[in-house]
């Protein structure tokens, strides 16, 4: 996977270069310096549209900020932050710099009435070593369509400057770190804040606010920022509905600087997905006019079948559709298809129909689609042929074909199928640049040569190799202290030992042992860390919201070098995993893994995503398990966001691929799983009703 | 960041030497989106030409040229993709004509009303529609329904209450042809807006038209240059 703000930032110029500046007069809901909803550097009351992805970088003199929030819903939102400060040893020995990671959370209480204010409450590096600590209330009210007020309590850093008094009780130092503060919470001195916005028009945005940080860390602490004044203010300019820059006067002595990149998830660059219209359903002639057209004699032909299969590869193949394998009666037939580029399943087995009506003789009136992923059959939609041709021109076609329309569990492979149009064996391969970003400005640019032996449907044989190009890691990473196994910490080892590494060298054999039951066993290289055997069962009905798991590995951790040896370690170790998986709808997924992790340890993983239905994901995750926070190091436990951007929602053209990236506050060894590839709910779920209904209408695309 | 700019440089020049293999899986990402921001430009600069110039720019082709093809043809401008041709019939289908461009952008017209797109981006999915003869009744009412994929995908829809207004008769020429046509005005409100789309109506049969695709399109404009 590519992981890099590079492409946010070319999604960014495609947004912004096809959508126009929206005319609403309403003022927009404007980020701050954290990346949150807010004012200059103090929060407000307001939140960002349902689903809003943003990702804000900005400067405070020695202090840099690069944020991503995201709308989890109209009133949660979230945010992971990296924090430098830099001449961070001005004063006090030390490093020349340091570096920080932060987790937000926010909830608007209110919304914003006729009278009454929109009201916020929100945590700020609630979970960390608490340099930016804090907790606060906001409000926030707009006059006319031009000027915004904000007023707001805050506690921790923001009740640092102006006190009022401790409502709550004092604020005990902060212990352990990388565990919820939750004694801290709204504890200690409190402070009130506030500020003003100005819309001088629909580009530029006055703002001016009263900061309750005094900023004691960087001043009197670490003596590297000069702060005089409470007072901000600053001036801010709107590029299109996508970006936002800002430039203040901070703290009476420093200039700060903000650049946003807001993403509407929701909403595709281009409008709407691009790529060629479909072809018209072929109609059939009536039953009465031509009844000779309907008589079933030819499935009896000896080479019906591959004449069929070649004239449908063809037409299929326009659209990224490979055949699986072929089979039919003289009123049904039975294709299973690998898709391969249409990121919207409704839309491949759409396609799929319109190819059959013109292939299919008139006599075959049942259409049953199986896609397949990874060799084995995922679900089973069948159409009636009539209905595709009644429905092509009709008003709510899609609602109405999804009416007549079943789909089921794919069941075994068919008993008289023709098989597939030279799928297998097949070798493929490819050699692609890859970037590997471990943060917003850091990481390598490397070339990844990957290759895929299909055997038979079901067992493949593949593997990948990385050599790295260029990497501004210096290498300061230090070597790991902890006090587990070092089954990841020692990532620094890998990447500096193993260049150019062997990633990835694997056997999978993916089977459907039963209905509703999937497997998957892989042997061999399973990751760059460790190698071995990895089973696993999954339950899954087709229209099921729940799904359950069963995986069990046995792996010994590899040599850093990228080789294929296990003398540097010596480690092996037993790990599985019981696993719910649930569709809460509107796009929320739940999972919950119970088991033993890598280094031994016992515990579990909560896990929520939002998906949409163009591939966009954003979740997080924790793991808490019988690791001590000690053990485990600063961040205390694992726990993370991950978001997925998908290559066809910033171009509209058809792909399955995209960017990913899971943020960590820290890593440790405690709460690690092997990563194995093909883990198998996410690679079934898009072609099972949960997965094809949201967007069932490309059906029709 | 310096480190980044470097960083970057690298990553563009990779991008530049696209990925190799036989898997057939189209250009590169970063290849992929630099030629979109390039067409997206390239449709904006001709949509803002596509006003006053895309007549002078098909001027050149006469009624003759397009009779030598021997076959149907629609022109169709759609200004907010600058895109300004000459369509052919794909599929018909009862009343049903669906008309297509040469790169793969369709336009199904129910007797000259149309009720899907395809290929545009923002397409109109289905819809209900009026007949001509509901169209060319002065003062007359109906309902239409419009279906879109909407955000995330998702279907959503739009139902206007419409009146139909007609203007009076208007000779039109096109490519050299005058017509004697009904221009009717068919004015679509529902709560949040209203749309307009314009008919001009020969006998029972719709010759040219202006009418409302998407909120991401806009109108299109459609002449039936040969039946």
């Amino acid at each position: 996977m590519l992981k890099t703000p590079l492409c946010l930032a070319a999604s960014l110029a495609v947004t912004t270069a096809l959508c126009s500046l929206p005319a609403t007069a309403e003022m927009t809901k404007s980020l701050n310096l954290n990346g949150a909803t807010g004012l200059i550097d103090m929060p407000s009351g307001d939140a960002q549209r349902d689903a809003t992805f943003s990702f804000s970088t900005s400067i405070l003199g020695p202090v840099s900020r690069s944020t991503f929030s995201f709308q989890v819903s109209e009133r949660l939102s979230a945010s992971f932050r990296f924090q430098t400060w830099r001449d961070w040893n001005t004063v006090l020995p030390g490093d020349s710099k340091e570096v920080d990671r932060s987790i937000d959370i926010r909830y608007q209480i209110l919304k914003e009435g006729e009278v009454l204010p929109a009201l916020t409450i929100g945590m700020q590096d609630f979970t960390g070593q608490g340099l930016f600590s804090s907790e606060y209330v906001a409000a926030t009210k707009t006059f006319g369509d031009r000027i915004k007020v904000t007023a707001g309590l805050g506690w921790g850093r923001l009740g640092s400057y102006g006190g009022i008094g401790q409502p709550f009780g004092t604020r005990p130092p902060v212990s352990p770190t990388g565990t919820p503060n939750s004694d801290q919470w709204f504890r200690g001195e409190a402070a009130p804040f506030g500020g003003v916005e100005f819309k001088l028009n629909d580009r530029w945005t006055l703002k001016g606010e009263y900061s309750s940080d005094a900023y004691v860390l960087e001043d009197d602490t670490r003596g590297f920022l000069d702060r005089k004044s409470p007072f901000n203010f600053g001036l801010e300019y709107q590029r299109g509905p996508n970006a936002r820059l800002g430039v203040y006067s901070l703290y009476g002595s420093e200039i700060g600087l903000v650049f946003h990149v807001m993403l509407d998830p929701k909403s595709r660059a281009a409008g709407g997905v691009m790529g060629a219209a479909p072809v018209p359903v072929k109609a059939r002639p009536s039953r009465a006019a031509d009844p000779e057209a309907y008589d079933g004699g030819w499935v009896s032909q000896p080479d019906a079948g591959p004449v069929l299969r070649k004239n449908l590869a063809k037409r299929l193949a326009r659209d990224g559709i490979a055949i699986e394998d072929l089979a039919y009666t003289a009123t049904t037939v039975e294709v299973r298809i690998r898709n391969g580029r249409i990121d919207a399943g409704s839309q491949a087995i759409g396609r799929t129909a319109r190819a059959l009506s013109h292939v299919m003789p008139a006599s075959v009136e049942v259409f049953e689609i199986v896609p397949v992923v990874n060799g084995i059959g995922a679900s089973k939609i069948t159409i009636r042929r009539s209905d595709l041709e009644s429905l092509e021109y009709t008003a709510d076609n899609s609602s109405l074909l999804r009416q007549r329309v079943t789909v089921t569990d794919a069941g075994p492979a068919p008993a008289h199928g023709i098989g597939d149009d030279g799928l297998y064996p097949r070798f493929r391969w490819s050699l692609k640049p890859a970037l590997n970003i471990s943060e917003p400005v850091k990481g390598d640019i490397g070339l990844r040569l990957s290759g895929t032996y299909d055997i038979a449907p079901g067992l493949v044989f593949s593997g990948s190799i990385y050599k790295q190009i260029a990497s501004n890691d210096d290498g300061s990473s230090t070597l790991s202290t902890s006090p587990l196994q070092h089954v990841r910490t020692d990532r620094p080892l890998y990447i500096e030992n193993g260049d150019p590494a062997v990633e990835r060298l694997t056997f999978a054999w993916f089977a459907r042992p039963a209905p509703d039951l999937y497997s998957r066993v892989t042997v061999g290289y399973l990751e760059r860390m460790h190698a071995g055997i990895s089973g696993e069962l999954l339950w899954k009905p087709v229209d099921s919201q729940l799904a359950l798991g069963v995986e069990l590995n046995y792996t010994k951790q590899r040599d850093t070098d990228g080789g294929f040896g296990f003398g540097e370690y010596d480690y092996d170790v037993m790990t599985g995993h019981v696993s719910a998986y649930y569709d809460f709808g509107n796009g929320f997924l739940g999972q919950l893994d119970v088991g033993r992790y890598l280094a031994g340890d016992y515990g579990a993983t909560l896990a929520v995503d939002r998906v949409f239905a163009n591939g966009w994901r954003v979740g997080a995750y924790a793991t808490v398990t019988d690791v001590s926070a000690a053990e485990f190091g600063e961040s205390g436990f694992d726990k993370g966001v991950r978001f997925t951007i998908p290559f066809t929602w910033a171009l509209g053209t058809e792909t399955r691929r995209g960017i990913g990236m899971t943020l960590r506050p820290g890593t440790g060894d405690g709460g690690a799983r092997v990563d194995v590839d093909g883990r198998l709910y996410e690679s079934i779920r898009d072609y099972h009703t949960d997965g094809l209904d949201p967007d069932w209408g490309r059906v029709w695309r | 960041m310096r480190l980044s700019a470097r960083l970057l440089a690298g990553a563009l020049a990779l991008a530049l030497v696209a990925g190799c293999g036989n898997e057939n899986a189209g250009p590169g990402p970063v290849v992929g989106m630099v030629s979109t921001m390039a067409q997206a430009t390239l449709a904006k600069a001709k949509a803002r030409r596509a006003g006053g110039e895309a007549a002078q720019a098909a001027a050149p082709v006469t009624r003759a040229d397009l009779e030598q093809y021997g076959k149907p043809i629609l022109r169709t401008v759609v200004p907010s993709r600058g895109l300004d041709g000459f369509l052919t019939i794909s599929d018909q289908k009862g009343a049903v004509v669906t008309w297509t461009t040469t790169d793969g952008a369709t336009f199904s017209l129910r007797d000259g009303v149309l009720i899907q797109t395809r290929g545009l981006g923002p397409d109109l999915m289905s819809a209900e529609v009026p007949s001509v003869a509901a169209l060319a009744t002065a003062g007359g009412t109906h309902q239409r329904v419009y279906y879109f994929l909407g955000a995330d995908d998702q279907g959503t829809r739009r139902t206007y209450d419409c009146t139909i207004k007609v203007i009076g008769p208007d000779r039109i020429e096109v490519f050299g042809r005058t017509h004697a046509t009904t221009h009717v005005e068919e004015t679509c409100a529902r709560t949040y807006g209203s749309i307009k789309n314009d008919f001009w109506i020969e006998g029972a049969k719709i010759r040219q038209s202006r009418q409302w695709v998407s909120a991401g399109i806009g109108h299109v404009e459609l002449v039936h240059v040969i039946d």
